[in-house]
């Protein structure tokens, strides 16, 4: 069963929180912020509280909501989660006259990272456009364990089993995030860890993205060697279970 | 110098099995859940087996230290066991009456298991404990399961967590978990769930995937039966990864306590599938009322199997024979270690050891010395316990010693890189 709440700690950290990576890895992404300084808080009534910020072409997305040129106030997870479906169109209590940041570059960011993440397969075809994709979705998927691990009652489950210590997922060698573990308590890492106590490494971004897309198992991706796993392997397997629950929530 | 395996049919034939079953080789067989670590020094399927071999697809012997995850006591095709299951098999064996060989087997199960009073016969370790479990429950009418964590009785969803693909919330709303050797907080449990306590269950000691096996505590088994007999609950030990390998009546009786209920497989009928559930009397007219069957568990050929394997076990002394080769085979091994200069941990009875490299905490360098073994035709594995059979010679000891000594030298060689 979902929880709003998880719901909305998976698309506020994991979903918007790939708004940056998005703006490294698509140069039309960047234009569209390239002169932008302006940051935009969301507040959710008995959620999580977040501010992305925009200056020369980055992005950052850090906790709270202080300092925030546009503060978007949502009455509960449910609505907020709403913004996220396309439901629900948030009115700012401040910042209302930046409104055009919201319904211009914005609106165009948060449509091109849906077209990244729910792709059609004719966007797939291209291999750009499926790298892109593929490293977005890694990131998303990191953001939402960390969030399930910490939030989802089974998930904190799967994180109490957990050691301390950071997991590497990785593609290849060209690209990995990790998930550092302090007390079961779980943080994405949207870089390469230097250091990592187990790691779980994609032989390509063919087979992420069929993993990522339920085409092939990653148990029997392990078997036939496409998926590699090593070091504290019962870290892996906490991962895993928790990485079930991400297919649930973002479905 | 041992060769180099090479796997290619193995890897022919995994990548025919995925086509067909559910990620190839399902289960603890499999090279995920069996932890296969690289994946490419690992065989994945047999082709034969003796005595305390085992063969691959491509030829490559091994010394097998797995012995099929347990079952494999007496040695690979042992010619007693195999024998009395060919006459069997010659007379009868799945038929609409049973035969009395199961009699025999359950009269020899009491007179061997010490706190056995009767005998049930099922196929897998899974249907005992859970047999267990549901008398445990009719005869105290109470819900709730006390575990230690880190414990393994099965794939039923009551023996699996929240958070196992398949299992529901009410699946596991009932367990208790504890630490190992904790007795003050299973006192505690005892006392928040006053009356509502059917059981505890544990293997009869800490011998878990991914860590160094632990024995009980002195005094510890004491005073959770006593805890038991004062609560009302019911003591059961789950022997199936463990049974005979310590001692003939049962790991209980090794650990100076009774169980009220004893759960047996892997190693019950050197091979063939049959698992038991025994108990207390008190316990027999509860298990009586039980709906509980299964197509094949009167077979006669696996009672007959599991008569000619205890009577061998008692003529061997077995659980003695198995320690003692589990022992030469340990010092074999930290002495080949500390040549090298690493901290190999061998924890648990010798019989049933498990295997550590303490020299790295994310097991990397572990699991490099462990391929670099089976490579060379030692087959263990990483993170499970490793099993100990009467075939095993002193020359294969000996050989296991030799390899271990080649895969350190690679692992240096390695890290010298």
């Amino acid at each position: 069963m979902k929880d709003e709440r998880v719901l909305a700690q998976c698309n506020l950290f994991g979903i918007l929180g790939a708004i940056p990576m998005l703006l490294e890895l698509d140069p039309a992404a960047r234009r569209l912020v390239k002169k932008k300084k302006i940051s935009i808080g969301f507040a959710v009534k008995d959620g999580p509280r977040a501010t992305l910020a925009f200056e020369n072409g980055n992005a950052e997305l850090t906790e709270g909501v202080e300092k925030c040129s546009i503060k978007l106030p949502f009455a509960s997870c449910q609505k907020f989660n709403g913004m996220i479906d396309g439901t629900v169109t948030p009115i700012p209590t401040v910042g209302i006259w930046h409104a055009g940041f919201l319904l211009g570059p914005f609106k165009k960011l948060t449509d091109l990272l849906t077209k990244y993440l729910r792709p059609s397969p004719e966007d797939l075809a291209d291999p750009v456009f499926f790298e892109r994709s593929t490293t977005l979705m890694l990131h998303v998927i990191a953001g939402a364990i960390a969030e399930i691990g910490n939030h989802d009652k089974i998930g904190r489950f799967s994180a109490s089993n957990i050691v301390n210590g950071t997991v590497k997922i990785g593609i290849g060698e060209e690209l990995a995030v990790g998930i550092r573990v302090k007390e079961h308590q779980l943080t994405a890492l949207h870089y390469a860890p230097e250091e990592s106590l187990s790691e779980m490494i994609f032989d390509s971004f063919e087979t992420a993205r069929d993993l990522f897309d339920g085409k092939i198992n990653a148990i029997a991706a392990v078997g036939l060697g496409n998926v590699r796993i090593a070091g504290m392997i019962s870290q892996v397997d906490n991962i895993n279970r928790i990485l079930d629950r991400v297919a649930l929530y973002l479905q | 110098m041992h060769k180099i395996n090479d796997y290619t049919k193995s890897r022919e034939a995994f990548a025919r099995a995925v086509k067909v079953i559910p990620s190839g080789i399902y289960g603890h067989q499999g090279p995920a859940e069996g932890c296969y670590v690289p994946v490419e020094a690992f065989p994945l399927f047999s082709s034969r087996a003796q005595g305390s071999y085992l063969w691959d697809l491509d030829g490559n012997r091994f010394i097998d230290y797995m012995c099929a995850y347990g079952p494999n006591i007496l040695g690979y095709h042992d010619p007693d066991v195999d024998e009395a299951a060919a006459q069997q098999r010659a007379i009868s064996d799945c038929t609409t009456l049973p035969n009395t060989k199961m009699i025999d087997f359950a009269d020899l199960l009491v007179d061997t298991v010490a706190s056995a009073d009767w005998a049930f016969f099922a196929k897998n370790g899974n249907d005992v404990t859970t047999l267990a479990v549901m008398t445990a429950r009719a005869y105290t009418h109470r819900k709730k399961i006390v575990f230690f964590k880190g414990y393994y009785h099965g794939v039923a969803p009551w023996t699996q967590k929240i958070d196992y693909a398949g299992v529901i919330e009410e699946d596991v709303a009932h367990n208790i978990y504890v630490e190992w050797n904790n007795f003050e907080q299973l006192q505690e449990v005892f006392e928040t769930y006053k009356g509502e306590i059917a059981a505890v269950i544990s293997q009869p000691y800490m011998h878990g995937n991914f860590a160094d096996n632990v024995l009980p505590a002195y005094g510890f088994w004491q005073r959770v039966r006593n805890l038991c007999t004062e609560q009302g609950a019911v003591l059961i030990v789950d022997d199936v990864r463990a049974g005979f390998r310590l001692d003939l009546a049962g790991s209980d009786h090794y650990f100076g306590f009774e169980a009220d209920l004893i759960c047996f497989c892997k190693a019950l009928a050197n091979g063939y599938n049959v698992s038991a559930l025994c108990g207390k009397d008190f316990l027999k007219n509860t298990v009586s009322s039980m709906s509980y069957t299964g197509s094949y568990w009167l077979s006669a050929v696996p009672f007959a199997a599991g008569i000619a394997c205890i009577e061998k076990m008692k003529r061997l002394n077995l659980p003695k024979l198995l320690i003692e080769k589990g022992t030469l085979l340990k010092r074999g091994l930290e002495e080949v270690a500390q040549k090298h200069g690493y901290d190999l941990r061998v924890t648990g009875v010798p019989s049933l050891f498990y295997l550590r490299l303490a020299d790295d905490p994310s097991l990397r360098l572990h699991q490099a010395w462990i391929a670099e073994c089976v490579k060379r035709g030692v087959f263990f594995t990483n993170h499970h316990n490793h099993f100990i059979n009467a075939a095993l010679t002193e020359e294969d000891i000996r050989e296991t010693v030799e390899i271990a000594d080649e895969a350190f030298a690679a692992l240096g060689d390695r890290m010298e890189d």
